[in-house]
């Protein structure tokens, strides 16, 4: 025990707060640190602290100290609490944020957690992850309800705490690079974090809701809304996007179911029905001759306004089967269907719907039927949308796409293909991949945007007249491209060729029609004009003014294609729409 | 003489036990002491877990009441949270933590100590099961 008044040995200058007693050394221990402080032995806690704040260099009120497992309260002394020479105190810095750190939720450090793709945070690489697995505390479900489901073309990440006006333009970011990446995709979706938000229908609605995207959507095809309201539904598909193996599992009963479809009497027809929006382009571009118009049934079916499985109005069809395998077209089944042709192309990304330059130049797609096809699209965009954006549509997509030997099997048994086992081959090779495309979200927006269709026609009426007229110009047009071309072509039937002649000029077509192809793949959805989504292009003009506070992206980007991507130009664009 | 033959006298364990508490020994998520220091039966102490990090229990402290009954430390202490919590084996009511919940109170050994339980509390606290929890807001305690 130390004397009264003895001094410190060696300790000559005079602590400020000490006043007689003496001085001792208590050790100050935190998580990460050790700092020996003397002080006097009858300070307050409160001098205690002060000089652990300068040592610290933290602020008073971020200090608490913990002796012998008791909080000390700035009112005591250290003998109170029995702080003598040598012994530890234990000192938390309290951060500012306590809890739902949003520091650690930065959205662009691509949080490490593991796992792929649920809805979560997934962490590949460089994307960034607002939800990085480190957040520990339950986001509370009011907080920035920025989750995008895999619902339509939506995918994103929920910011935890962000708030910041970056934050819009990041989960656009990742809203990109989820979509174009499915793994990270699936490992956002293991996080069990993201799997905590996800179980909660309400949270999920609500941020699904607040999309633009997809109020979009929703105003385009209401049973999505009504997908959304059903909790049922949505638990169910909130459990399926969470879990991989489940869905998997859900393909496989809607496999069965529609096996079992199949078998009961009426119910073959309806698959029937189902597919041949899918044969039927192939077929007819197997055939290339349509003696009547077989797409007179296009009007027809366009009332059913839904699914094809939905098997209302299919009654009054003509009897497509009149010429041998003339084949019933439905509109969206048709042009999509169209891009396995008798070359059999494996489409890649740059090439999503799998077409296949080589022989789209036989003309197969320039028949007149085709043509009428493409006209009918274009008169009846709803019809397409229907089609398209329905939920089931979709899960028979997938359903297919999971399995496609259930899809051939089927389809095989459909006396359309019975004569022509050629044709099932290819298409039995073509389908996965074809159905894969068909939930590409780009394939499907570009398909339901009718001018996006028209314009495509007119491209292919205009190479067709380029064709005949100067054959020999194709090869000269490689180079240029073929600008102006909207993108985000999903139209299968933009042959270069008409004439059958293409063995001179075949290799020529095969790389235009390559580049157009890319072009449109490169795309996003259609509309714009270049190569390459505007807000690729000024993305970085874009984070440039999200820093200088022009927080609205939606004006900040159409400032910027207006202004070709002068950033000052687009400023003045944006402070002049803007009520002063 | 077997090591395992002595039984360390209750006092001793205690004080022992006393003077880690004192010196901080551990890596300084926990802490102990007595909660009264002329408790000459060494009897009721006191523990204050730090919540660990990427819980829900981070940035929290929490206060512990710890009682070595006469039978320490051959047999557990009583131990219950003064602080609400929400954690598995912790009664809602009234903080008491239910020994059977925790595997070291369980199968209690007498080598086992106060900081034990503490950091085996803690340990808790980053289970799957646990760590996600919401908890009751900062500050409020068990008021029996």
């Amino acid at each position: 025990m130390a004397d009264q008044g003895a001094a410190d040995p060696g300790n000559n200058n005079n602590k400020p707060e000490a006043s007689e007693g003496t001085i001792i050394k208590v050790t100050v221990k935190t998580p990460k640190d050790k700092e020996e402080i003397a002080i006097a032995e009858d300070a307050s806690v409160t001098q205690f602290k002060e000089e652990i704040s300068r040592r610290f260099k933290a602020k008073q009120d971020q200090l608490v100290l913990i002796f012998a497992g008791k909080i000390l309260k700035d009112g005591d002394s250290l003998s109170q609490h029995g702080i003598k020479d040598g012994l530890t105190v234990h000192l938390v810095i309290k951060t500012a944020h306590k809890a739902s750190d949003g520091g650690s939720t930065s959205a662009s450090s691509s949080s490490s957690s593991t796992q792929a793709g649920s809805a979560s945070t997934s962490t590949p690489g460089t994307n960034p992850s607002s939800t990085a697995g480190s957040t520990g505390s339950a986001p509370p479900p009011t907080q920035t309800p920025n989750i995008l489901t895999g619902f339509g073309d939506l995918a994103g990440l929920a910011g935890l705490g962000m708030g910041s006006a970056n934050f819009m333009e990041l989960q656009q970011q990742m809203q990109r690079q989820l979509m174009s990446n499915p793994e990270m995709l699936s490992q956002i979706m293991e996080n069990p974090l993201v799997q905590n938000m996800m179980s909660n229908p309400d949270l999920m609605r609500q941020m699904i809701m607040a999309n633009p995207q997809m109020q979009q959507l929703m105003e385009r095809n209401p049973e999505i809304s009504h997908m959304l309201n059903n909790p049922e539904l949505m638990r169910q598909t909130m459990e399926l996007a969470r879990n991989p193996a489940m869905m998997q599992e859900m393909m496989r009963n809607q496999d069965r179911a529609l096996s079992n479809l199949e078998s009961i009497p009426g119910g073959y027809n309806a698959l029937r029905r189902m597919y041949t929006d899918i044969q039927e382009p192939m077929f007819s571009a197997a055939r290339e001759q349509f003696g009547s118009n077989p797409f007179s049934a296009l009007g027809g079916g366009s009332d059913s306004g839904a699914q094809p499985s939905r098997t209302e109005n299919r009654e009054p069809l003509p009897n497509p089967w009149g010429p041998p395998n003339s084949s019933n077209p439905t509109e969206s089944g048709g042009t999509t269907g169209s891009t396995s042709t008798t070359g059999g192309t494996n489409p890649t990304v740059s090439n999503p719907l799998g077409i296949n330059p080589g022989s789209l130049g036989n003309g197969m797609f320039n028949s007149p039927g085709m043509q009428s096809l493409m006209q009918q699209i274009s008169e009846n965009p709803q019809l397409m949308q229907n089609m398209l954006s329905a939920p089931y549509m979709r899960n028979m997509m997938q359903s297919l796409a999971q399995n496609p030997e259930l899809a051939s099997q089927v389809l095989m048994n459909n006396p359309l293909f019975a004569g022509n086992p050629q044709l099932q081959e290819q298409f039995r090779a073509q389908l996965p991949i074809f159905l894969q495309q068909m939930q590409n979200p780009e394939a499907l927006s570009v398909m339901t945007n009718p001018r996006a269709m028209q314009a495509l026609m007119q491209i292919q009426q205009g190479l067709q007249t380029l064709q005949t007229e100067a054959p020999g110009l194709m090869p000269s047009l490689m180079s240029g491209g073929v600008p102006g071309i909207p993108t985000g072509g999903g139209m299968p039937t933009e042959n270069p060729a008409s004439s059958p002649s293409s063995a001179g000029t075949s290799t020529a077509q095969q790389q235009l029609m390559q580049q157009m192809l890319q072009m449109f793949a490169g795309g996003g959805g259609g509309g714009s004009a270049t190569s390459q989504t505007p807000e690729v292009r000024f993305q970085s003009q874009l984070d440039q003014l999200n820093a200088m506070g022009f927080i609205n992206r939606e004006a900040n980007l159409q400032a910027l294609i207006a202004t070709g991507g002068d950033i000052n130009a687009a400023i003045e664009r944006l402070l002049g729409s803007q009520p002063s | 003489m077997r090591i395992e033959c002595v039984k360390v006298p209750r006092n001793f364990r205690l004080l022992e036990e006393l003077e880690e508490g004192q010196k901080g020994v551990g890596d300084g998520t926990v802490s102990w002491g007595l909660e009264d220091d002329e408790d000459m039966t060494l009897t009721r102490w006191r523990g204050v877990i730090l919540g660990p990090p990427r819980t829900s229990y981070e940035n929290r402290m929490y206060n512990l009441k710890v009682e070595c009954g006469p039978g320490y430390p051959e047999s557990p202490p009583f131990v219950r949270f003064v602080t609400k919590i929400n954690l598995n084996g912790v009664h809602n009511s009234n903080g008491v933590v239910d020994m059977r919940a925790v595997s070291a109170l369980a199968k209690w050994q007498n080598s086992y100590s106060i900081r034990m339980v503490l950091l085996e509390l803690r340990r808790l606290m980053t289970c799957k099961e646990n760590m996600k929890l919401p908890q009751p807001p900062e500050g409020q305690i068990y008021t029996n």
